[in-house]
This record gives C-alpha cells, sequence and structure tokens, in this order.
C-alpha cells in the first residue's frame, strides 16, 4: 500500500511530510521513499509530521534505520510537529533519547 | 454496552479497513480520540506481530477482534487460529529502549507499545485458538 509524502527543500535540508497513516500497511513503500532520498545522498533529512494522524512500530523502525544511515555517514535527522499522542509513543519507545524531535520546523532546521 | 465484531483475512493489510471501523465505533461511544488512537496502535503490532512471525500453519489464517465499550473500560479481545503464542509472557526488559543509536536494535517494539498502553492484558488458548483480552481505561470528557 502507498503512502502519500509531501517533499519540500529548505537550507539545503530536505524536508519529508508523511500524510495519515504509516502503520504496517505502508511502511515498506515509506521505507523505500526514504531510503531511496539517503542512497541520493540526501544528508540532511527532516519528517515534519503535521499531517500525520497515525504511526506503529512498522513506522517507527523505518526512522530508526534512516537514523542509523544518516549516523553512520555524518548525516543528520531531526522530526517536528508531532501530535500529542505520537510524540509520546516515541517518548514510551525511548526514540526521544537518540532521534532530535522538535516543535517546530525551524528547530529542527537548527539541529546539526 | 456497545459491541464491535470483525473477522478479517490473517493480512497486514487488513489493518487499514479495521482501523476505520474503531474511528467509527470510537465516534459511537464518544471514546476520547487519545484512547482511540491506542486501540488502533495495540491491533496495528498484534496483527503485524501475528501474521509477520509465521505462526498461521492453516489454510484458512483468520482473525477475530471484539470491541467493547462499557463504561469507561474498553475491552479489545483477539482471537486467531494461528499456533499457539502468549505476547503477555514476554518479558518487557527484553527491549531494548535505552542503548545508544548505533547500538539500538531495529524491532521488537510492538508488544512493547501494547503493554505500555493497556490497563490490563491476559492470554489464554481456548478450542485451538489464541484469544488475547486488552483493556484500555479512560476519564470520560465530562469527568
Amino acid at each position: 500500500m502507498n503512502i502519500e509524502v509531501t517533499e519540500e527543500r529548505e537550507d539545503g535540508a530536505l524536508i519529508l511530510l508523511p500524510v495519515g497513516r504509516l502503520d504496517s500497511a505502508n511502511a515498506r513503500a515509506f521505507e523505500s521513499i526514504v531510503m531511496d532520498h539517503i542512497g541520493n545522498d540526501e544528508r540532511k533529512l527532516i519528517f515534519d509530521f503535521g499531517r500525520l494522524s497515525f504511526i506503529s512500530s512498522s513506522g517507527m523502525r523505518v526512522l530508526l534505520i534512516a537514523a542509523k544511515k544518516l549516523g553512520a555517514n555524518e548525516g543528520t535527522i531531526a522530526l517536528c510537529n508531532m501530535q500529542d499522542h505520537i510524540e509520546e509513543v516515541f517518548r514510551v519507545s525511548g526514540f526521544d533519547q537518540i532521534i532530535p524531535i522538535r516543535d517546530s520546523r525551524k528547530a529542527a532546521l537548527d539541529v546539526s | 454496552m456497545s459491541e464491535l465484531h470483525v473477522s478479517l483475512p490473517a493480512k497486514l493489510t487488513e489493518v487499514r479497513n479495521l482501523s476505520s471501523a474503531v474511528e467509527q465505533f470510537g465516534d459511537e461511544n464518544q471514546l476520547p480520540q487519545p484512547t482511540v488512537f491506542v486501540i488502533n496502535l495495540a491491533l496495528d503490532e498484534l496483527i503485524t506481530n501475528a501474521v509477520t512471525h509465521g505462526r498461521f500453519d492453516v489454510s484458512d489464517p483468520t482473525i477475530d477482534i471484539h470491541l467493547k465499550a462499557d463504561g469507561n473500560i474498553v475491552t479489545l479481545i483477539m482471537e486467531d487460529n494461528g499456533s499457539p503464542f502468549d505476547p503477555t509472557a514476554q518479558d518487557p526488559d527484553d527491549v531494548d529502549t535505552t542503548s545508544s543509536l548505533e547500538d539500538r536494535a531495529v524491532g521488537g517494539l510492538g508488544l512493547h507499545l501494547v503493554k505500555t498502553f493497556a490497563h490490563d492484558m491476559s492470554y489464554e488458548f481456548v478450542d485451538g485458538r489464541n484469544r488475547l483480552t486488552v483493556q484500555h481505561h479512560f476519564k470520560s470528557e465530562s469527568e
């Protein structure tokens, strides 16, 4: 199953905005989009979750893999604009300790 | 008391139709949005777990979902005809939520999330079927 991901560019970073649900049904499609960008030498990825209503561990797994790949290549990843219930899932998973989460896109762009 | 029963083939793509049914159930029963979210999260994790671990060695892999709303408690019962598996027996300490980015294990988070957000979980194997019961409590909006 596909996922709609809007792409924008700002200050040298690629901003990805997944729309709707990121779950077990479309996590593979999302993974392939994200890995293509990393494979194309994107070094700063920002995931703007302003239009994301749901995430499960299948979707979070993709973010962890992306963070590992970028981290190993001196790249940067940051997440922003999460709804409260989604942020809680990241906190409970301990992901907030290893992937920068910011309130705004501007703050996410400042992550180095 | 209100109930929802959905029977579905054990496939990942079924999670979508189910989530729509759960949203509607939440609307009808005026469940708070965070409660609807954790129920859908639990369903996604439990169905993913059942389907991807190849537990179904039967010709008609089937999952039955029952949801009941009674007072301030939502009870989710998932039954399937896969081989016996008790998610409540998994040690939560087995899940890595603390190591560094380089060392962090990929996977194993799903059941941890289900357990963390549930108020009660119980498992039994009855008549050749797995039956997992998960309860979520919530405060009604007026409280």
